[in-house]
């Protein structure tokens, strides 16, 4: 196919929004926390715990909905961590957040010999999956019915959270706060908003949200467990904070190009390009995404404040 | 009606220091009641404890004649008390109106009416005569604005006892005029208003009845009407001050530092430095007088060399250092007392010797061959704490462990011990102790006895009149006005600072 | 005497450290307990299986590249940096330097650190990629050193697979190194032997040790590490600062890689360097664990090598899995992080109360309400 007749393609933008789903998620958590003031780069490790959490339930209760209800729970639970050592302990939300990606990593590994005795990938006989929901009418249009309309619920939950998100953060007394908590803690303190809550509930929100993301990435097309399958799915959502300066719609346009390139590049693989090579294209993508919105992060250029 | 408030015995002890130490205070109804005191008198930990913000180890606040004990700024505001702190307590990226309303957002079925936000802001806005657009950012706000939307904030509240720490010292003499209007307006309108300032003239201009705090004791109750500054200053600091004199003339010798036709940008890409020319001489101090955010900051860091020049040229001696990076500057001759000492001069988490050692690093002076003598970095931080009487325990203490005037003796010393022809000193007094401002004038005017040349940027007028040989005034990023110290006043500078008189400029 | 003594033993069981380590063990003994497990047993064949015996020289073995990482990590961590890339550069070195102890031809004196060098350069190249998106382009490094990682992986797995790939294997690796490319081991202590590459890295901490502490580079770039503003205001070029550690950090990284590939498996092995690259983050902690200071590195490197060589004692004797020992080193970091930052705050609380004449209305005499 000629290289303008692929982009138009319907399959290819339907894999765009799969790969989009999972990162936009986690994206949407990270931006919370980044407007409650409290950057959070354990999204990957959440991301992880969320998945281990839908595929064990799911496959223990036969039930996709236990499976996500698990992995929220589950990933809460991590975030909780950061929650008390960020907030609570005034840690340093850095360190903390690359200890809890590797606890995830280290714990998800353990759990899996020790509770179901294999190693490396779990696939339960008969794995569980979300159902897609082909929403009557409109999943059939052209080109935007595959796309948009046959997702699974957790996909409508994403697409929905990115005007949801906006309307809380600039329309409602809630969202003005948290944006106050984030920007001026001391300043909201003295007008009596308790700032811990605030970033205890911007956390919980992003552990739930990225819990969710994992369950859509472990049970949205196989069910299937692997070890380390977040496999930079988290991180990629941090940077599409950065990138979307923590504005729903700009999260979405980031996300949106990571989707697109992770698409892309299964795309590449079909037409005899290595595996090895096409993985690296979304970080690829990313890292000169980064590069051309360069001037935006002065902030994470100067850690020197940085202390465990 | 706004009732009498009354504070007893009020101490509050934090480790090594007793800022207040049974403190008494009564305030009248509907009356601007001055609280003088230099700092650290205790004046800000006061009225942090009417504010909530700290509880007191002992006393109590009556208010109306009920006891109160006030354990948040919370319910400070529930008791009509507001707050307009020295540094705002602002959100940058908020409008004016998000900013008022926080917390008390009007709102309809979970949505804030924003409109209905911009209309009340508006409309007290309008009744006091403080003019803000409710819509504007507020990080895009100059300074004297910022502190209308805190009033704003504390009205909106429905602060019958506003407490203004410091309120002057962000703004020129005529915003300053303009402000003491609105406090009499906001008097009249029966509010009780507690104004903190170190300030004598202001103190006479607008206090109903005044109350002097000294070393954490309330010393003295004054009429305004009975009292002269003089007394006041006595009864502030125990005895007669002698202000610091600029002392014998002096005829400059070489040039140490030029620059020509500088342009600099500054926040937003905005140019900050618009065209300056200006000349420091061996012997002499230049004093930069302007109101800040008009380009001052932006010209220093500039010329230390921490901001990329646009146009123009910087000399410092006879290099050209236009481009050139902080440490070849420092070799040409610079050093350098920066406005923030916290950020900028100083580590904390750093030891003191550490701190000291800054740009002698490569000297023979602290290394053994190859190698730093810690022995000789020990002993020369040693001999400046000594030299410059920085009080400390050890040496090998982090620098956090220091006051506010001992922090900036670090930088001083430092500095002055550099013996380097151009010294720039940015704010140099900000925030410390009489006896540190004394010694840090004394010091100023002995750099320039021995030949060093000094450029001067402070906000406070009386400081940049005793030091200055000469004054320059800095208006929208352009040099305005070039004035003898011995033959102007307050007001003349002051006009100029603010443009008003931009013939010949 | 005694009562010093006294005093130093209550510090010590004071300290932030053994407390998180305590609390990090107690809570694995939980999670032991929670699936079934005996915790006291899995933890004496963890600590018997890690420092005793052969054990011991396996966490030697294992240690060379924890402490090494280590090293880097707490390099561009003085001067402020997180370097996340490691995992990069090590695979980066690694490939690079095989790929040169594979085509040298040569005795194993010239070989050996021509190679070893070959890793450092690419390493070094590798984590310069992220220092100069920083220092020229604004964006930060430890985004990019992160994400440089996934991009290093491709390109690693990709070249072991075709170009540099042995043919006619099942599986992704080079050809084995020759004898000649090989580091070689000595018996340092009886009973085994272990990679002379530990000498190396002792040797490289007591250098890192001494240039911290007496040179001017290593207090320039302390200061850089704790205020950026203050180093630039005080002449240290913290651009030049900045590639420096991170080139070193890559560097000593491509070292470690080349070593775990010419000291230790003889071949490059696409499937078994991607599993071996958690030593940079393994090295991360133990950084962190050490607070940056070389000659606690060796000791927390030991440790955590050791609870690692443990674990997998520990799951041959008791089934417990080995991960176990991760999931413990990532508890202890966090424990550290969050009980550390009590004693800092508190610190600084104090400082700002006994400022009499700190500025007065600035947040200093405010604190947290």
């Amino acid at each position: 196919m000629p290289l303008a007749e692929q982009l138009l393609d319907a399959s290819l933008w339907a894999s765009v929004t799969r790969a989009l789903i999972p990162v936009l998620l986690a994206a949407i958590g990270g931006m919370i926390c980044e407007r409650a003031g409290v950057f959070q780069i354990s999204l990957e490790g959440m991301m992880l715990v969320g998945a281990f959490g839908a595929v064990a339930m799911a496959h223990v209760s036969g039930s996709a909905t236990i499976g996500s209800a698990a992995a929220v729970m589950a990933a809460v639970l991590l975030s909780l961590i950061l929650a008390f050592g960020a907030v609570s302990r005034d840690g340093n939300p850095i360190v903390l957040g690359i200890a809890i990606n590797i606890l995830a990593l280290g714990i998800t590994s353990f759990l899996l010999p020790q509770l179901f005795g294999v190693r490396g990938t779990f696939q339960p006989e008969g794995g569980v999956r979300i159902p897609r929901l082909l929403l009557p009418g409109l999943s059939e249009l052209p080109f935007l019915g595959p796309v948009l309309f046959s997702l699974s619920f957790l996909g409508y939950v994403a697409l929905v959270l990115v005007p949801l998100t906006w309307f809380v953060l600039f329309r409602t007394p809630v969202g003005l706060r948290l944006r106050g908590v984030g920007e001026r803690p001391m300043a909201a303190e003295t007008l009596g908003v308790s700032t811990n809550t605030y970033k205890y509930l911007a956390v919980i929100a992003s552990g739930a949200l990225t819990g969710l993301a994992g369950a859509q990435l472990a049970l949205g097309n196989v069910g299937v467990f692997a070890e380390n399958m977040s496999s930079g799915r988290g991180w990629i959502a941090v940077v599409a904070v950065l990138l979307g300066r923590a504005h729903p719609v700009g999260v979405l346009g980031a996300c949106l190009l990571f989707g697109f390139a992770e698409a892309f590049g299964f795309r590449l693989q079909g037409q005899g390009l290595a595996v090895q090579i096409t993985d690296a294209v979304p970080f690829v993508v990313t890292l000169i995404a980064l590069v051309l919105a360069r001037k935006r992060f002065t902030r994470l250029l100067d850690l020197s404040e940085t202390k465990i | 009606m706004t009732p009498e408030l009354e504070l007893r015995g009020i101490t509050k002890e934090f480790p090594g220091v007793r800022a207040c130490d049974g403190i008494d205070l009564t305030v009248k109804a509907g009356e601007i009641h001055c609280i003088v005191g230099e700092n650290g008198a205790g004046k800000t930990t006061l009225m942090s404890i009417l504010y909530g913000l700290l509880q007191p180890d002992a006393g109590h606040i009556v208010i109306g004649g009920r006891h109160t004990s006030i354990h948040s700024p919370l319910e400070a505001i529930d008791l009509g008390i507001g707050m307009v702190h020295q540094a705002f307590k602002l959100f940058p990226t908020l409008t004016v109106a998000e900013n008022v309303v926080f917390r008390q957002e009007p709102s309809r079925r979970g949505v804030i009416d924003r409109r209905g936000a911009s209309r009340r802001v508006r409309e007290l806005a309008d009744a006091y005569g403080l003019s803000v657009d409710p819509d504007a950012v507020v990080e895009e706000l100059p300074v004297g604005v910022l502190q209308r939307v805190e009033i704003l904030k504390a009205l909106y509240r429905q602060a019958s006892v506003l407490i203004l720490d410091e309120p002057t010292a962000v703004l020129t003499p005529q915003e300053r005029d303009r402000f003491f209007e609105v406090i009499r307006r906001l008097r009249d309108s029966g509010r009780t208003i507690l104004f903190i300032t170190h300030k004598l003239a202001e103190v006479m201009a607008v206090a109903d009845s005044i109350t002097v705090l000294r070393q954490g004791r309330s010393v003295a109750e004054l009429d305004p009407a009975e009292t002269t500054p003089e007394e006041i200053s006595r009864h502030m600091t125990g005895r007669d001050v002698s202000p610091v004199r600029r002392g014998r003339t002096h005829t400059p010798g070489k040039v140490v530092l030029s620059v020509e036709t500088l342009e600099v940008e500054g926040f937003h890409g905005l140019t900050a430095v618009d065209g300056v020319s200006l000349e420091v001489r061996a012997g002499e101090v230049v004093g930069i007088a302007a109101v800040a955010g008009n380009g001052q900051s932006e010209l220093v860091e500039a010329i230390a060399g921490l901001r990329p020049v646009v146009a123009g040229t910087i000399h410092i001696g006879d290099q050209k250092v236009t481009h050139a990076d902080v440490a070849r500057r420092r070799r040409a001759g610079l050093s350098y007392i920066p406005e923030d000492r916290h950020r900028v001069g100083t580590v904390a988490a750093a030891s003191i010797s550490k701190n000291l050692m800054m740009g002698y690093q490569r000297s023979a002076q602290l290394r053994r061959g190859r190698w730093l003598s810690l022995a000789a970095v020990e002993r020369h931080a040693r001999q400046l704490c000594e030299h410059y009487s920085i009080k400390t325990h050890s040496v090998d203490a982090a620098a956090a462990s220091l006051s506010g005037g001992n922090l900036q003796r670090i930088v001083v010393a430092r500095e002055m011990s550099h013996d380097s022809p151009l010294l720039i000193a940015e704010q140099p007094t900000r925030g410390v102790d009489i006896g540190a401002i004394q010694f840090i004038h004394t010091q100023i005017l002995d750099a320039r006895d021995h030949g060093r040349g000094v450029l001067l940027i402070s906000a406070e007028l009386n400081e940049i009149q005793a030091l200055s040989s000469r004054i320059l005034v800095m208006f929208e990023g352009r040099i305005v006005a070039e004035l003898d110290p011995d033959t102007v006043d307050e007001a003349d500078i002051g006009l100029h600072m603010t443009g008003g008189a931009k013939v010949g400029a | 005497m005694l009562k010093a003594a006294q005093r130093g033993v209550t510090t010590a069981i004071t300290h932030p450290v053994t407390l998180a380590l305590v609390a990090s063990f107690g809570l694995g003994g939980v999670i032991i307990a929670a699936t079934g497990g005996a915790p006291l047993a899995a933890f004496s064949e963890m600590l018997a299986g890690g420092f005793t015996g052969r054990g011991l020289h396996n966490t030697l073995g294992r240690s060379i590249p924890i402490i090494g990482m280590a090293l880097a990590v707490s390099l561009a961590f003085r001067a402020g940096f997180l370097n996340l890339g490691g995992e990069g550069q090590l695979l980066m070195g690694a490939l690079a330097g095989t790929m040169v102890a594979i085509t040298v031809p040569g005795p194993g004196v010239v070989v050996v650190p021509v190679a070893l060098a070959a890793g450092a350069a690419v390493g070094a190249g590798w984590a310069l990629l992220a220092a100069l998106g920083q220092t020229h382009l604004q964006v930060p490094l430890l985004i990019t050193s992160l994400l440089l990682n996934y991009v290093g992986r491709s390109i690693t797995s990709y070249l072991v697979r075709f170009p540099f790939g042995a043919p006619g294997e099942p599986f992704a690796t080079t050809v084995p190194v020759p004898e000649a490319g090989r580091i070689p081991r000595v018996t340092l202590i009886p009973g085994g032997r272990v990679s002379i590459s530990l000498v190396f890295v002792l040797a490289l901490a007591a250098v890192l040790a001494v240039l911290y502490r007496r040179s001017v580079g290593g207090y320039e770039t302390e200061m850089v590490g704790l205020s950026g503003p203050f180093a630039r205001y005080g002449g240290v070029n913290v651009r030049r600062h900045t590639l420096l550690v991170m080139a070193g950090a890559g560097a000593i990284g491509g070292m470690v890689g080349t070593h775990l590939v010419i000291g230790e498996t003889f071949r490059y092995i696409d499937a078994d360097m991607s599993a071996q690259s958690g030593i940079a983050w393994t090295g991360l902690m133990v950084s962190l664990l050490a607070l940056n200071r070389p000659m606690l590195i060796i000791a927390a490197g030991l440790l955590f090598a050791g609870l690692q060589i443990g674990g997998f004692a520990m799951e041959r004797a008791t089934g417990v899995s080995w991960q176990l020992a991760q999931v413990i080193q990532a508890l202890v970091i966090v424990a550290l992080v969050s009980r550390f930052a009590v004693t800092w705050k508190r610190r600084r609380a104090e400082a700002q109360a006994t400022a009499p004449d700190a500025p007065e209305g600035e947040d200093a005499h405010v604190g947290k309400v």
